[in-house]
């Protein structure tokens, strides 16, 4: 019920703006309904008009006045009628059909919009294949349920309330006979979709167990190769394989049966109202041939009185997929924003210190990772982080960059504030390369000038080249106009680290954090790139998060966490006079002689 | 489609039933207005117990439709998940016969693909081809006949109608068909970009490209609203073209009935089935045609299917006993070349190693060392040369006794989900509790396993997830060591290790597994600089080989790999 408010929220707010298309929408439904409810009985005139015209024509006094004009006429009507039917829905699906792909599409690019305004913790605490799920089933399953289901919801509910009105015009006690079995169905329909929706979840279930196993197992393919387990692997395919064949059978004739069910019970309706309805003829008060008459009548309708009950529950399954596809989303729109100062100050730079003051930090409550981290630093210095995993040094990257705040504490560049900084400013003078380069579709030179898309080929060029990249793009077929996708791993890990630094290149930081790249990568690639960080840190402000310290002997600080404090500090040669634990893990790196 | 006749024959009860289940379901469908006819006819005659005696067998034939229906149902389920579930199998039967080039050649996300999604769409077009499709040739067919016995003059109305009609399907669904491959494609962009984001927020964010990204976003995006807008416009144009079509010919049919009336008038009695029997085929057509487009995709399902079991596994072992090798490996002149490469991986690669001396690998990414080591327990054959274990050329082992003889710890191989121990007796089914612990205690793994509160019980997550880089690494080498091969070979195996449990490990091998060979790989000089011989590799050729002493004082390329990883000049530490 509670999904039902949220999801009624949700398209509330995406389908407001078409409130006149639906409005439009629906009196050309009734238009078209009414039309299709009243060309039969054009076709019942025109085939008493010919029944006439005959009995005329048979009698030769009067074969004279025998002609066929009316006739035709009624013809002519019965097909303008469907031409109304025709036109009247071709508008109304149109219409249908724009406003569900105009709507879907601003839902799209809404849920877009919003996933670039939250916060990053968001995204550290959703994995990304649950958020993407957003954008491939939900949306999907949106989409679908507008698009089919509306109009068939539409036109079940104009015809539904068409049949009623025609049979309470004809004959009330009939309608209420026709009508008499509809609980009966509904309760029958509810109990099949009960059963349906608990094997059909049970069957998800177990397809999701089977399909995690193949994932798994055919994945890690080459393990079972070398370690000769193909028989297992068959074996415990075999227990997952067979338990979904049970399962899946029970959701799918549960799921099945309900159509043939309702048809059938159509049908038993038909002829409950042939048995009323020759009864009224029979022993009513009406002459045999209007009662005929109204039995044909009836029974066309009992026809088409379960279509729309049919049609409803057909779509139930979509429907519930949209409703709980619309909670999903509406969760992620719930999420706040980042924060943004109000006016925040202008930033040109740093011109003298950046101090992180006591700065405490947990990502979650009560689990605190940094426990008063002082660290100042002058301009143009750089200082290196340095510690085992989980000691906090990537953390003090995600406060430099306001990804999170601090809990207490503070961090300022010149006295101010970060959290009093215009945070785009803040980002344009902070510059990150990660330990993970992500690169985006397009080519070499849109991702090079990703920070500034308006930069022209010179500045991309000198980029690529302080970034020591440059020789190997003009070595590609294409140049910098060779396609980077994700899928193709074309370039290895290196190559896409040296292209990240370039990007940052270009964009001129004065505050620079850089993530060291960790594994994949050799030794002498590192020690490449190395020679592109240097290039970079020149003349700026630097943090350098090491993995291998190969890379931080010439910081001029090198500040060393554990547990989230700061347990040495000073240059190389002090920190090795120290032995304490960066000389430990200094001597466990390197090779010596 | 040819893949499917066996499965069809093994469950051809199934698919009897549920076909003589549809038939009676079309009787039933097509006799209903007939009877219906019957009982009018007696209404009017006032014949009260014909109407009674009809009007019984009209709920007698209701209930034998729902009957029908839900056998129908059930068997149709039976039958396709029957054909899922056994094609499945063969499926995945058949990709574990696959070498290390037939997982290569399909890509092991592809090969997943092919036995859930792919599998999926059979199994639904099997259910709806028993369940719907067999009827629609039926009504089509009855209603076409009943159509022309009715009215046999008209039986042009009824052919410009189906001409006009077929027609109009084809083109849409042509113009469909190739709207929703864009409409694809589109959706994929779409994904892209939006994964893309996921996975970069913070480079978006500290870039200040959030307002970019949302304009790369919606282009994609806008014309993925204006393709189905098309797509929604050509079926707002179709169904009330086809009701259209369908009534004009109706019309027509009448009028021509009024225009002969005088010679046929008993056929102004039969308009009114003449209508219901071509709105069936109307029916019939459109069905027809929504069959179609969705057994499109399942016939490329089935295709893609298909491809992965006519794939013959690149590889066969010899037959023969079992047989016990010893542990040197001789490598003799082997050239080697990834099926679809123009170039080889390995060029003339000689070597020998001693059983139970460590073999040391080392060279840039990409320079071999890997395809090398893959080559040891037969994962690829090489193009010329020779690779021997124990004196014997690998091809001449029978597969289980090559996978006995040679433990290969992959730098990502991860343990199943299950617990520890499940993993461990899946490499060595006799595995007492010692033995397990024995093996964990080479690869250090022993302290934090049974640190853990179920010890060698502990559960293993997808992925291994539930353990650190380092503990998975520790975890595969157990897994690696603990049936005792005669070749341990650690292909990056320890990146995640720190130099001082590298060194625990290396030494626990020396002991307690003193006549296994170990090979290593490594990008660490740490690694393998006790190595008995250290292999230097540079773009596919073996450039240097020697001890660590000799190397250093004589090879420029694994000098230079050195001097990237040797301590800065100047004063050591303590």
């Amino acid at each position: 019920m509670k999904d039902l408010k949220i999801a009624g929220r949700y398209y509330w707010h995406y389908l407001k703006p078409y409130g006149w298309g639906f409005l439009f929408t629906a009196i050309l439904i009734g238009i078209s309904t009414a039309c299709v409810v009243i060309a039969p009985t054009y076709l019942g005139r025109a085939i008493s008009e010919l029944t006439e015209y005959l009995k005329l024509w048979s009698n030769p006094a009067t074969r004279g006045g025998a002609n066929l004009a009316d006739f035709h006429g009624t013809l002519i009507a019965y097909v303008l009628f469907y031409f109304g039917d025709a036109s009247s829905l071709l508008i109304a699906s149109w219409l249908l059909a724009k406003i569900t792909a105009y709507s879907t599409g601003t839902m799209r690019i809404g849920l877009f919009r919003k996933m670039q305004r939250m916060r990053v913790q968001y995204f550290d605490q959703h994995s990304d294949g649950d958020i993407l799920a957003r954008y491939t089933s939900d949306l999907d399953n949106i989409f679908n349920a507008l698009n089919q289901a509306l109009i068939d919801v539409f036109l079940a509910i104009a015809q539904l309330i068409g049949i009623l009105i025609m049979m309470f015009n004809q004959n009330v006690t009939l309608a209420w006979i026709t009508m008499a079995t509809t609980p009966v169905a509904l309760g029958l329909a509810a109990f099949v979709m009960h059963k349906a929706a608990a094997a059909v979840d049970q069957q998800q279930t177990d397809v999701g167990a089977l399909n995690g196993y193949i994932n798994e197992q055919v994945t890690g393919q080459k393990v079972i190769i070398t370690n000769g387990l193909q028989k297992d692997s068959v074996a415990g395919f075999q227990v997952h394989n067979q338990t979904v064949r049970k399962t899946a059978e029970r959701g799918q004739i549960w799921s099945g049966i309900l159509s043939p069910l309702l048809s059938g019970l159509s049908l038993l309706n038909t002829a409950i109202v042939i048995f009323a309805g020759s009864w009224l003829a029979l022993n009513g008060q009406m002459s045999t041939g209007a009662a005929l008459a109204l039995v044909v009548v009836f029974v066309n309708y009992a026809q088409q009185y379960y279509q729309p009950i049919i049609t409803l529950t057909s779509l139930y399954g979509m429907i519930q997929l949209a409703i709980t596809g619309a909670r999903r989303i509406d969760e992620v729109r719930s999420q706040p924003d980042e924060v943004r100062p109000v006016n925040g100050k202008a930033i040109n730079g740093i011109k003298s210190e950046l101090k992180i003051d006591d700065v405490r930090f947990s990502y979650l409550p009560g689990k605190e990772i940094l426990h008063g981290v002082t660290i100042d630093v002058q301009k143009g210095e750089m200082v290196a982080l340095v510690g085992p995993t989980g000691s906090g040094k990537t953390t003090v990257m995600n406060l430099l960059n306001r990804f999170y705040d601090v809990d207490s504490g503070q961090i300022t560049i010149d006295g101010v504030d970060l959290r009093d900084l215009d945070l785009t400013q803040l980002r344009q003078t902070v510059g990150i390369v990660l330990q993970d380069p992500q690169l985006f579709t397009g080519t070499i030179a849109d991702n090079i000038r990703f920070g500034e898309p308006t930069a022209g080929m010179d500045r991309v060029i000198d980029a690529a080249k302080q970034a020591n990249i440059h020789d190997f793009i003009i070595s590609l077929p294409d140049g910098y106009d060779t396609k980077v996708s994700d899928e193709q791993n074309i370039f290895s890990a290196g190559q896409k680290q040296l292209m990240s630094i370039a990007r940052t290149i270009l964009t001129d930081p004065r505050l620079l954090i850089l993530d060291e790249a960790t594994s994949n990568v050799d030794t002498v690639t590192e020690a490449k790139i190395q020679k592109a960080m240097d290039n970079v840190i020149q003349g700026r402000t630097s943090f350098v998060i090491a993995h291998r310290l190969k890379t931080i002997l010439n910081a001029d600080r090198i500040v060393v966490l554990q547990h989230g404090r700061i347990i040495e500090q000073g240059s190389h040669q002090e920190l090795l006079d120290e032995h304490g634990f960066y000389a430990k893990l200094y001597r466990n790196q390197m090779v010596f002689d | 489609m040819k893949v499917l006749i066996p499965y069809l024959k093994r469950y051809w009860v199934n698919a009897t039933v549920a076909t003589v289940a549809v038939l009676v379901l079309v009787f039933a469908t097509l006799w209903q207005p007939r009877l219906l006819q019957t009982v009018m006819e007696a209404i009017m005659a006032n014949d009260k117990s014909t109407v009674w005696q009809d009007g019984l067998w009209l709920i007698a034939l209701a209930v034998i439709g729902i009957i029908a229906g839900i056998i129908n149902t059930v068997y149709s389920a039976k039958l396709a998940l029957g054909v899922a579930t056994d094609l499945r199998a063969d499926l995945y039967q058949h990709v574990q016969k696959f070498a290390y080039a037939d997982i290569e050649t399909f890509s092991a996300s592809n090969l997943v693909v092919r036995m859930t999604n792919d599998i999926q769409q059979v199994q639904g077009v099997v259910m709806a081809t028993f369940q719907q499709v067999t009827r629609i040739p039926f009504l089509f067919l009855g209603g076409l006949i009943l159509a022309l016995i009715t009215m046999p003059q008209q039986w042009w109305v009824i052919l410009i109608m189906l001409v006009i009609i077929v027609a109009v399907a084809i083109v849409a669904f042509k113009q469909l068909s190739r709207l929703f491959g864009r409409t694809q494609q589109l959706i994929e962009n779409v994904n892209t970009v939006a994964r893309e984001n996921l996975m970069g927020i913070r480079v978006v964010k500290s870039f200040v490209q959030e307002d970019n990204q949302i304009a790369t976003f919606a282009k994609p995006s806008d014309e993925l609203r204006d393709v189905t807008t098309r797509i929604g416009e050509v079926f707002a144009v179709l169904m009330p073209a086809f009701f259209l079509t369908a009534n004009i010919a109706i019309a027509v049919a009448v009028y021509l009935v009024g225009q002969e009336a005088t010679l046929h008038p008993t056929y102004i009695a039969a308009i009114s089935s003449f209508t219901s029997y071509l709105s069936q085929i109307l029916f019939a057509v459109i069905n027809g045609s929504f069959m179609m487009t969705f057994a499109t995709r399942a016939f490329i399902s089935l295709k893609r299917i298909n491809e992965v079991l006519d794939h013959a596994p690149s590889m066969t072992f010899a037959e023969g006993p079992e047989r016990e090798v010893a542990g040197n490996i001789t490598f003799d002149h082997v050239t080697f070349t990834y099926p679809g490469d123009d170039k080889p991986t390995l060029q003339d690669v000689s070597f020998t190693i001693a059983a139970g001396d460590m073999l040391g690998i080392v060279g840039a990414t990409g320079s071999g060392k890997t395809t090398l080591a893959q080559l040891i327990p037969r994962l690829f054959d090489p193009d010329s040369g020779r690779v021997l274990i124990g004196g014997v050329d690998v091809r001449d082992l029978p597969e289980k006794t090559i996978r006995d003889a040679v433990a290969f710890v992959l730098q990502r191989s991860t343990l199943f989900s299950g617990t520890i121990a499940d993993n461990l007796k899946q490499v060595q089914p006799e595995a007492t509790s010692a033995t397990m612990r024995r093996a964990a205690e080479i690869a250090q793994a022993a302290e934090f396993i049974e640190r853990l509160p179920e010890a060698y019980n502990a559960p293993v997550e997808e992925r291994s997830a539930n353990f650190s880089g380092g503990q998975k690494q520790r975890l595969a080498i157990t897994r690696g060591v603990i049936a005792n091969p005669e070749i341990l070979i650690l292909d990056d195996a320890t990146s995640a290790l720190d130099a001082e449990s590298e060194k625990l490990v290396q030494e626990a091998l020396d002991r307690d597994l003193k006549h296994t060979t170990t090979v290593v790989i490594a990008e660490k000089i740490s690694s393998i600089i006790r190595a008995d011989q250290i292999l230097v590799m540079d773009e596919g050729r073996v450039v240097g080989a020697g001890t660590h002493r000799e190397l250093v004082a004589n090879n420029t390329i694994y000098q230079e790999i050195y001097q990237t990883q040797k301590a800065k000049e100047g004063r050591l530490p303590a």
